[in-house]
């Protein structure tokens, strides 16, 4: 439709958030996809622990896929999937050359200015976001990454990570210590003043929780939800914490670590 | 066939009652909120506010905190929701009604409770404000939609499933006020017509339809009902012929009786079918959650649909699907 729709004219430019992208890269990991999008609005305003919400091409899927950001490196962002649902299984199939859109970038981000030490804590496919938020910690920050995985298969993602000081923790042992992050975290000499950043399942955020609180470390906690809308409309995602029921989307991604209720 | 028109001469605007609505296209309640696309607009979103009236999220007597998660998850061609009427109470609420009071378009105000004394405590409760509030303090408050049909409430009675319990909620609030009052009408019933006759019997000056259909959807490992709350709401594509139906069954019943439209109206097309079934106006609901210019897009679709067949107004489309 061209000016003739007149004062009703769909304004789409004006959404910050809205962004046809081309996938111009493809990379998979064991049971994780990485996926390099060419995203130069995205790419702009983000920041580590935000997310963005991905259309998922083809007819039968009408909600769009929150996912957080992987990477950002000039125009291109990076997304870390892994197949759990039809939808989830349709983007690890995209090609180089399709599109997609992305809405974003969405959601708190990871305080991390003025952070002399990090760690990072991350299980499964929650470690996405913790990749992004290294290469911002970079400058200035010493850190160090736990991530755990179940399997071998799925520890395979810790290959899609260029983190340097990166322990990674198996269930079945296959791949770095055997067990979860906790056995890792439990090994590591932690400066005081550290700050904890977590992600991953829901147990995982809890124990994290604990033993930040043992140890007398703050941190933050990245959350997963089941999302309509992403854009704080539905009030489908929401968590207990500390200030009461919050929308993921909107007061989240990224909490206190001691407001959660996991 | 009718010769098609250049969109420009379409004229969209509607009236829904004693409301003038520059286009027939509003939010479905707890679909679309204000402020959040407000924050995430780059222009002047009140300016350009693509709805032509608002009506926001279900507001009740008291704070609600709503149902335990997981609250939603996709379906085929939809989507189940069962957020179970989160809100924070009407004072809050209206404690909040500066914030936003400089939006044009009209707002109809979305009532939820348990029993008749709790919608009309809301519907005093704003009232009392509007009365007492400054001139530009608050929005133009200019009706109220009674939800009686949201399936998500542990009350153990969905008050539009009753017509006797539909009419006493309606007669409540109606006492309250001389604003427009719609009754939101649940499909979860085998004639929907009744209920519609109750509630306008009962003093609503129109009625909107459809509410969400009752479902449930099962995790796929445990094969236990996946929705915190066991069951949900069924909206989307998937219930636009069912609720098509049942528009055109209430407006064949009660011709005279202003009547919005929804159920699964993704664009300008499904928006006009809505009218062609005997809608004055039309919500979108779950294509809110499909992206932030959706309602924007459907505007627009709607005025190339009706320049398409030649119709110059959607008064022209209503009722074309009644009748012989």
């Amino acid at each position: 439709m061209s000016q003739a729709a007149g004062e009703d004219h769909v304004h789409g430019q004006q959404w910050a958030e809205t962004s046809h992208c081309r996938v111009a890269g493809v990379r998979h990991f064991g049971a994780f996809t990485a996926l390099e999008l060419v995203a130069p609005r995205v790419a702009a305003k983000a920041a580590p622990g935000q997310f963005v919400m991905v259309t998922v091409p083809g007819p039968g899927f009408l909600l769009r896929r929150p996912l957080s950001l992987f990477t950002v490196h000039g125009d291109r962002v990076g997304l870390l999937l892994e197949a759990r649902g039809a939808g989830s299984e349709r983007l690890t199939r995209l090609e180089v050359g399709e599109s997609v859109d992305l809405a974003g970038p969405l959601g708190s981000a990871f305080p991390c200015v003025g952070v002399a030490s990090a760690l990072l804590v991350g299980g499964g496919i929650g470690c996405a976001p913790l990749q992004y938020l290294a290469d911002e910690l970079a400058a200035g920050s010493s850190v160090t990454a736990a991530f755990g995985f179940r399997d071998f298969r799925a520890a395979r993602a810790a290959g899609a990570f260029a983190i340097e000081r990166l322990w990674v923790a198996s269930e079945d042992g296959s791949t770095g210590r055997r067990g979860t992050v906790l056995d890792i975290l439990r090994a590591l000499d932690v400066p005081p003043g550290t700050v904890v950043y977590a992600c991953g399942p829901t147990p995982m955020i809890a124990a994290v929780q604990r033993w930040a609180l043992d140890q007398g470390l703050p941190g933050y906690a990245s959350l997963e939800a089941h999302m309509a809308c992403g854009t704080g409309s539905c009030h489908g995602c929401v968590v207990d914490t500390a200030r009461g029921r919050l929308r993921v989307c909107s007061e989240g991604p990224v909490f206190a670590l001691d407001e959660v209720r996991p | 066939m009718t010769a098609s028109l250049d969109p420009t001469q379409v004229s969209l605007s509607v009236e829904l009652g004693p409301l003038h609505l520059e286009h027939p296209v509003v939010d479905a309640s707890g679909t679309f909120d204000l402020l959040e696309h407000a924050r995430r607009y780059e222009g002047d979103y009140f300016a350009d506010f693509p709805y032509a009236a608002y009506v926001p999220k279900t507001v009740t007597a008291d704070a609600r905190t709503g149902n335990p998660a997981p609250r939603v998850t996709e379906t085929p061609a939809g989507m189940i929701n069962a957020i179970g009427l989160e809100n924070p109470g009407v004072d809050a609420w209206i404690a909040e009604l500066s914030t936003w009071a400089h939006l044009r378009q009209p707002v109809v105000v979305s009532v939820g409770g348990n029993e008749p004394g709790q919608y009309a405590a809301v519907v005093r409760a704003v009232e009392e404000h509007l009365a007492a509030a400054a001139p530009g303090a608050a929005p133009s408050i200019e009706g109220y939609e009674l939800n009686v049909s949201c399936p998500n409430v542990s009350s153990g009675l969905q008050i539009g499933a009753d017509p006797a319990a539909t009419a006493a909620v309606v007669g409540s609030c109606r006492a309250e006020t001389s604003r427009f009052l719609l009754a939101k009408l649940t499909p979860n019933v085998s004639d929907v017509t009744t209920a519609a006759r109750a509630a306008v019997d009962a003093g609503a000056d129109g009625v909107s339809l459809v509410n969400t259909f009752t479902a449930m959807v099962l995790d796929r490992d445990t094969l236990r009902p996946f929705l915190g709350n066991r069951t949900g709401g069924l909206c989307g594509p998937a219930i636009k012929p069912i609720a098509l139906r049942m528009v055109a069954e209430v407006a064949q019943a009660l011709p005279a009786v202003p009547l919005v439209g929804m159920g699964g109206i993704m664009s300008g097309l499904d928006a006009l079918e809505f009218i062609a079934c005997g809608a004055t106006a039309v919500a979108v609901g779950a294509a809110n959650f499909t992206g932030l210019e959706a309602p924007a897009r459907i505007v627009a679709e709607l005025r190339a649909e009706l320049a398409a067949r030649g119709l110059a107004t959607p008064s022209a489309a209503r009722g074309l699907a009644l009748g012989d």
